[in-house]
Protein backbone atom coordinates (compact mmCIF):
# COMPACT_ATOMS: atom_id res chain seq x y z
CA UNK A 1 0.00 0.00 0.00
CA UNK A 2 1.36 3.69 -1.19
CA UNK A 3 -0.65 6.37 -0.47
CA UNK A 4 -4.32 7.35 0.90
CA UNK A 5 -6.14 10.77 0.02
CA UNK A 6 -9.73 12.47 0.31
CA UNK A 7 -10.34 14.99 -2.29
CA UNK A 8 -13.60 17.01 -2.57
CA UNK A 9 -15.31 17.65 -6.58
CA UNK A 10 -14.53 20.31 -8.16
CA UNK A 11 -17.34 20.77 -11.43
CA UNK A 12 -14.96 22.37 -14.03
CA UNK A 13 -15.81 20.83 -16.86
CA UNK A 14 -18.98 20.97 -18.86
CA UNK A 15 -18.94 17.92 -20.76
CA UNK A 16 -19.65 15.59 -17.66
CA UNK A 17 -21.66 17.76 -16.09
CA UNK A 18 -24.34 17.45 -19.04
CA UNK A 19 -23.70 14.03 -19.32
CA UNK A 20 -24.30 13.82 -15.10
CA UNK A 21 -27.91 16.27 -15.65
CA UNK A 22 -28.25 13.55 -18.82
CA UNK A 23 -28.42 10.10 -17.19
CA UNK A 24 -30.60 11.81 -14.09
CA UNK A 25 -33.31 12.15 -17.04
CA UNK A 26 -33.32 15.80 -17.92
CA UNK A 27 -33.26 17.58 -21.33
CA UNK A 28 -29.88 19.94 -20.98
CA UNK A 29 -29.70 23.49 -22.47
CA UNK A 30 -26.05 24.35 -23.25
CA UNK A 31 -25.74 28.78 -23.61
CA UNK A 32 -21.69 29.44 -23.92
CA UNK A 33 -22.88 33.21 -23.21
CA UNK A 34 -25.22 32.29 -20.28
CA UNK A 35 -29.55 32.58 -20.33
CA UNK A 36 -31.66 33.60 -17.80
CA UNK A 37 -32.90 31.30 -15.29
CA UNK A 38 -36.96 31.51 -14.78
CA UNK A 39 -37.16 31.48 -11.24
CA UNK A 40 -39.94 32.46 -8.25
CA UNK A 41 -37.77 35.27 -7.88
CA UNK A 42 -37.21 36.60 -11.20
CA UNK A 43 -38.88 39.58 -11.13
CA UNK A 44 -36.55 40.77 -8.03
CA UNK A 45 -33.16 39.39 -9.09
CA UNK A 46 -32.53 38.11 -12.47
CA UNK A 47 -30.04 35.64 -12.61
CA UNK A 48 -27.98 33.68 -15.79
CA UNK A 49 -26.42 30.33 -16.34
CA UNK A 50 -24.77 28.45 -18.66
CA UNK A 51 -26.25 25.15 -18.03
CA UNK A 52 -29.50 25.07 -17.96
CA UNK A 53 -32.42 22.62 -16.50
CA UNK A 54 -36.45 23.90 -16.97
CA UNK A 55 -38.10 23.78 -14.17
CA UNK A 56 -40.99 22.17 -16.59
CA UNK A 57 -38.22 19.05 -15.78
CA UNK A 58 -37.82 19.50 -12.47
CA UNK A 59 -41.27 18.08 -10.41
CA UNK A 60 -42.42 20.40 -8.01
CA UNK A 61 -39.21 23.07 -8.48
CA UNK A 62 -40.66 26.72 -8.14
CA UNK A 63 -37.53 27.66 -10.58
CA UNK A 64 -35.18 26.42 -12.87
CA UNK A 65 -32.15 25.51 -11.88
CA UNK A 66 -28.31 26.33 -13.62
CA UNK A 67 -25.04 26.42 -13.29
CA UNK A 68 -23.24 29.21 -13.68
CA UNK A 69 -19.26 29.48 -14.99
CA UNK A 70 -17.21 31.67 -12.90
CA UNK A 71 -14.07 33.33 -12.86
CA UNK A 72 -12.07 30.48 -11.33
CA UNK A 73 -13.45 27.96 -13.99
CA UNK A 74 -16.21 25.96 -11.70
CA UNK A 75 -19.65 25.49 -12.78
CA UNK A 76 -21.51 26.61 -9.56
CA UNK A 77 -25.55 25.87 -8.67
CA UNK A 78 -27.82 28.59 -8.99
CA UNK A 79 -31.09 27.79 -7.60
CA UNK A 80 -33.93 29.00 -5.71
CA UNK A 81 -33.75 28.80 -2.43
CA UNK A 82 -37.13 27.40 -2.02
CA UNK A 83 -36.29 24.55 -4.40
CA UNK A 84 -33.96 23.49 -1.76
CA UNK A 85 -37.01 22.15 0.58
CA UNK A 86 -38.55 20.96 -3.09
CA UNK A 87 -36.11 18.01 -3.38
CA UNK A 88 -32.91 20.27 -5.12
CA UNK A 89 -30.86 20.47 -2.03
CA UNK A 90 -27.86 19.85 -1.53
CA UNK A 91 -28.22 15.89 -1.59
CA UNK A 92 -29.32 16.66 -5.42
CA UNK A 93 -26.63 18.44 -6.06
CA UNK A 94 -24.30 15.43 -4.45
CA UNK A 95 -25.93 13.11 -6.63
CA UNK A 96 -24.97 15.55 -10.21
CA UNK A 97 -21.34 15.46 -8.37
CA UNK A 98 -21.07 11.83 -7.79
CA UNK A 99 -22.34 11.27 -11.46
CA UNK A 100 -19.75 13.79 -12.65
CA UNK A 101 -17.01 12.44 -11.11
CA UNK A 102 -17.38 9.26 -12.01
CA UNK A 103 -17.50 9.85 -15.80
CA UNK A 104 -15.16 12.04 -15.61
CA UNK A 105 -13.07 9.12 -13.71
CA UNK A 106 -13.43 7.29 -16.75
CA UNK A 107 -12.39 9.26 -19.22
CA UNK A 108 -9.49 10.94 -17.41
CA UNK A 109 -8.78 6.96 -16.85
CA UNK A 110 -9.26 5.88 -20.57
CA UNK A 111 -7.18 8.39 -21.74
CA UNK A 112 -4.32 8.10 -19.70
CA UNK A 113 -4.10 4.35 -20.12
CA UNK A 114 -5.73 3.00 -17.10
CA UNK A 115 -7.15 -0.19 -17.21
CA UNK A 116 -10.74 -0.35 -15.51
CA UNK A 117 -10.90 -3.54 -13.40
CA UNK A 118 -14.44 -2.60 -11.75
CA UNK A 119 -17.18 -1.19 -10.91
CA UNK A 120 -19.65 -1.53 -7.40
CA UNK A 121 -21.90 0.20 -6.18
CA UNK A 122 -22.14 0.02 -2.43
CA UNK A 123 -25.20 0.98 -0.03
CA UNK A 124 -23.81 2.63 3.53
CA UNK A 125 -25.74 4.02 5.84
CA UNK A 126 -24.20 7.29 4.60
CA UNK A 127 -25.69 6.48 1.29
CA UNK A 128 -24.82 4.93 -2.20
CA UNK A 129 -21.17 4.91 -3.06
CA UNK A 130 -19.66 4.17 -6.26
CA UNK A 131 -16.36 2.09 -6.32
CA UNK A 132 -14.02 2.29 -9.10
CA UNK A 133 -10.35 0.02 -9.28
CA UNK A 134 -8.13 0.60 -11.86
CA UNK A 135 -4.85 -1.13 -12.67
CA UNK A 136 -1.96 0.31 -14.37
CA UNK A 137 -1.42 -1.18 -18.27
CA UNK A 138 2.18 -2.88 -17.95
CA UNK B 1 5.90 -7.80 -8.00
CA UNK B 2 2.43 -6.53 -6.24
CA UNK B 3 0.25 -5.17 -8.42
CA UNK B 4 -0.52 -1.48 -9.18
CA UNK B 5 -3.99 -0.73 -8.24
CA UNK B 6 -5.90 2.34 -7.93
CA UNK B 7 -9.25 2.18 -5.79
CA UNK B 8 -11.55 5.16 -5.90
CA UNK B 9 -14.99 5.64 -4.13
CA UNK B 10 -17.15 8.57 -4.68
CA UNK B 11 -19.97 9.08 -2.39
CA UNK B 12 -23.54 11.21 -2.44
CA UNK B 13 -21.96 14.16 -1.32
CA UNK B 14 -19.56 14.54 -3.70
CA UNK B 15 -16.59 13.69 -2.08
CA UNK B 16 -13.58 10.70 -3.50
CA UNK B 17 -11.71 8.57 -1.19
CA UNK B 18 -8.72 7.29 -3.49
CA UNK B 19 -6.45 4.29 -2.25
CA UNK B 20 -3.04 3.78 -4.60
CA UNK B 21 -1.32 0.08 -3.87
CA UNK B 22 1.63 -1.09 -5.32
CA UNK B 23 3.25 2.16 -5.85
CA UNK B 24 6.01 3.76 -4.45
CA UNK B 25 7.37 6.88 -4.87
CA UNK B 26 6.99 9.64 -7.98
CA UNK B 27 4.66 7.20 -9.86
CA UNK B 28 2.62 7.35 -7.19
CA UNK B 29 2.49 11.29 -7.20
CA UNK B 30 1.74 10.84 -10.65
CA UNK B 31 -1.63 8.52 -10.54
CA UNK B 32 -2.42 10.40 -7.43
CA UNK B 33 -2.62 13.98 -9.02
CA UNK B 34 -4.59 11.82 -12.44
CA UNK B 35 -6.97 10.37 -10.51
CA UNK B 36 -7.08 13.95 -8.45
CA UNK B 37 -7.85 15.88 -11.91
CA UNK B 38 -9.02 19.23 -10.67
CA UNK B 39 -10.23 18.42 -7.37
CA UNK B 40 -9.71 19.74 -3.69
CA UNK B 41 -7.46 17.75 -1.73
CA UNK B 42 -9.00 17.81 1.66
CA UNK B 43 -6.53 14.97 3.23
CA UNK B 44 -3.44 12.94 1.82
CA UNK B 45 -1.59 10.37 3.57
CA UNK B 46 1.50 8.59 2.43
CA UNK B 47 1.71 5.15 3.50
CA UNK B 48 4.91 3.22 5.31
CA UNK B 49 5.50 1.27 2.57
CA UNK B 50 5.54 4.92 0.13
CA UNK B 51 8.61 5.13 2.22
CA UNK B 52 10.21 1.69 2.58
CA UNK B 53 10.46 1.59 -1.31
CA UNK B 54 11.88 4.91 -1.58
CA UNK B 55 14.60 3.91 0.63
CA UNK B 56 15.31 0.54 -1.15
CA UNK B 57 16.23 2.42 -4.12
CA UNK B 58 18.07 4.61 -3.03
CA UNK B 59 19.92 2.31 -0.81
CA UNK B 60 20.51 0.58 -4.40
CA UNK B 61 21.87 3.57 -6.41
CA UNK B 62 24.27 4.17 -3.66
CA UNK B 63 25.79 0.60 -4.13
Amino acid sequence: MSKYGVTITEVREEKFLVEALKEMGYEVEVHSEGAQLNSYYSEQERKTANIIVRRAQLRGACGDIGFARQPDGRLTLIADELDEYAGYGSKWLGRVQQLYKEKQTLAMARAKGYILKKREVIQTSEGQQVRLQFAVRR
Amino acid sequence: MQEKTITITIDEQGNSTLDLNGFAGSECNKAFEDFRGSDAVKLERKKTVYFTNQSKAHEQVRR
